[in-house]
């Protein structure tokens, strides 16, 4: 695919790269990536994969912009909020690089779809902010034998891996499951917004690797990135034998949604803290069951609260009136949603999770209970 | 033994927001113990009921992982704890 002059003065600098010169920037204008999460990540990787001369970029992401996007996710300004992500971040890249393809997907990555979309595309980049999606991003790659470049981040601590098929491990080598609720949520754990602007611009580094061969990629290698003591770490990671879709005997041969991590199961409440406090005022009495470590209880708890550290619920479930309604509550709602979710195959009606759990309840209801 | 555990910024609400801190021990399993008296509940955030260490964490000593709490810890050394992030 060779390079128009005007191609050439656009992309000088890459051509004076002897690593890369027009054989490489031939090689970016032929290849297809996708670009899954148009968000904190995704800005910056779309910005220079765009930049770059990468030939065809497809964004994915089902969202509309948020005025609190914009405090990081640098492909959109103010003009932007309320519009479809996909779409304002095409037209931004558009603007920066029109002899490149833009795809926008304004769609939800699923199972139903995965192959669809990512069979059109070389090079995958996830940077999406669920568990669900990492994982079938991860799988579907897997079993569709493509590359992909993960990064993630939480307050100021970023991740980045490279999957090349037959080379190294997957996502799910290095987590092999992430526990619904456990794995804390961005939104509420804030993050700095410079942050993924530092991984998004690494997975466009190894993005821009892997299409042009140049380098090492960052394959069997986990590069943590803590921005408050400005300090990089790597670890070595190898593939794991057992793995459930690149192991020796794979048992997920097709990609899955997994359950989402904001899902909430059939019969499950969740309770804020201020209901569950205006149900406490109101004179209820629900059994509150808090599933902390002993430690925890001791330090500070609900008044009337039964304590059944959560590896020991299976065996006291006995303790648990299947009528009463119990509310769990841990220390920030993890564990408590793992109890109900023990509760309601153990047929107890309509458990609750306390949301936050008891930081929730000291940050809004009462401060003077100590959680540690 | 005197080692160095780097927290994963997901738990350093059990360390008073400390990124490092100093534990004892000659396997994971000693100075996660020793960790665990300093940060009561941390411990439970890494290993499960059976003494498995979760499947969304990942412990390391100095760069090489370690899938068992056996895993030998020399004087010096540095256990890393890391955590999957969900953040985009």
């Amino acid at each position: 695919m060779s390079l128009s002059i005007a191609e050439r003065e656009r992309y000088r600098r890459h051509l004076a790269l002897s690593e890369i010169g027009a054989a490489g920037q031939e090689k970016l204008k032929a290849a297809r990536v996708l670009i899954v999460g148009a968000g904190g990540l995704g800005s910056p990787a779309g910005l220079y994969l765009a930049a770059a001369g990468c030939g065809t970029l497809g964004l994915l992401d089902c969202d509309r912009v948020d005025l609190t996007n914009l405090q990081r996710q640098v492909l959109f300004d103010s003009a932007s909020v309320g519009q479809p992500k996909a779409e304002a971040g095409r037209e931004r890249l558009v603007a920066l690089n029109p002899e490149i393809r833009i795809v926008d997907h304004a769609l939800e990555l699923r199972a139903a779809n995965v192959r669809e979309v990512i069979g059109q595309y070389d090079l995958v980049l996830d940077g999406t902010d669920r568990l669900a999606t990492r994982y079938l991003i991860s799988d579907a790659c897997v079993i569709l034998r493509r590359p992909f470049v993960s990064a993630a981040i939480h307050r100021f601590e970023g991740h980045l891996m490279s999957y090349v098929p037959g080379r190294g491990p997957c996502y799910r080598c290095l987590f092999p499951q992430a526990v619904d609720g456990i794995v804390a949520n961005c939104a509420e754990a804030g993050v700095l917004g410079v942050l993924p602007g530092v991984l998004g611009t690494l997975q466009a580094t190894e993005a821009i690797k892997l299409i042009t061969g140049v380098g090492e990629p960052l394959v069997g290698r986990l590069l943590t990135y803590d921005a408050l003591e400005m300090r990089f770490a790597e670890f070595k990671v190898t593939r794991r034998r057992d793995c459930a879709v690149c192991g020796d005997a794979p048992t997920i041969t097709e990609p899955q949604d997994m359950q989402r991590d904001d899902a909430t199961p059939e019969g499950l409440r969740r309770l804020t803290a201020a209901a569950l406090n205006e149900l406490l005022q109101r004179g209820a009495k629900p059994l509150l069951v808090d599933v902390r470590e002993d430690a925890e209880f001791a330090a500070g708890h609900l008044d009337g609260a039964l304590h059944i550290p959560l590896g020991q619920l299976p065996q006291r479930l006995a303790e648990i009136d299947p009528q009463a309604d119990p509310v769990f509550i841990c220390r920030s709602g993890g564990r408590s949603m793992a109890a109900c979710q023990i509760a309601l195959r153990a047929n107890i009606r309509s458990p609750a999770n306390l949301e936050g759990g008891m930081l929730a309840w000291a940050a809004g209801i009462d401060p003077s209970i100590r959680v540690i | 033994m005197t080692c160095t555990v780097r927290i994963a910024s997901p738990l350093r609400s059990y360390t008073a927001g400390a990124a490092t801190l100093t534990a004892h021990g000659s396997s994971l399993a000693e100075v996660l113990a020793s960790l665990e008296q300093r940060c009561p509940g941390i411990r439970f955030r890494m290993i499960d009921e059976q003494d498995q260490i979760r499947p969304h964490m990942r412990l390391f000593v100095n760069s090489s992982e370690a899938r068992e709490l056996s895993a030998q810890v020399a004087d010096g050394d540095t256990v890393h704890v890391i955590c999957a992030l969900s953040g985009g």
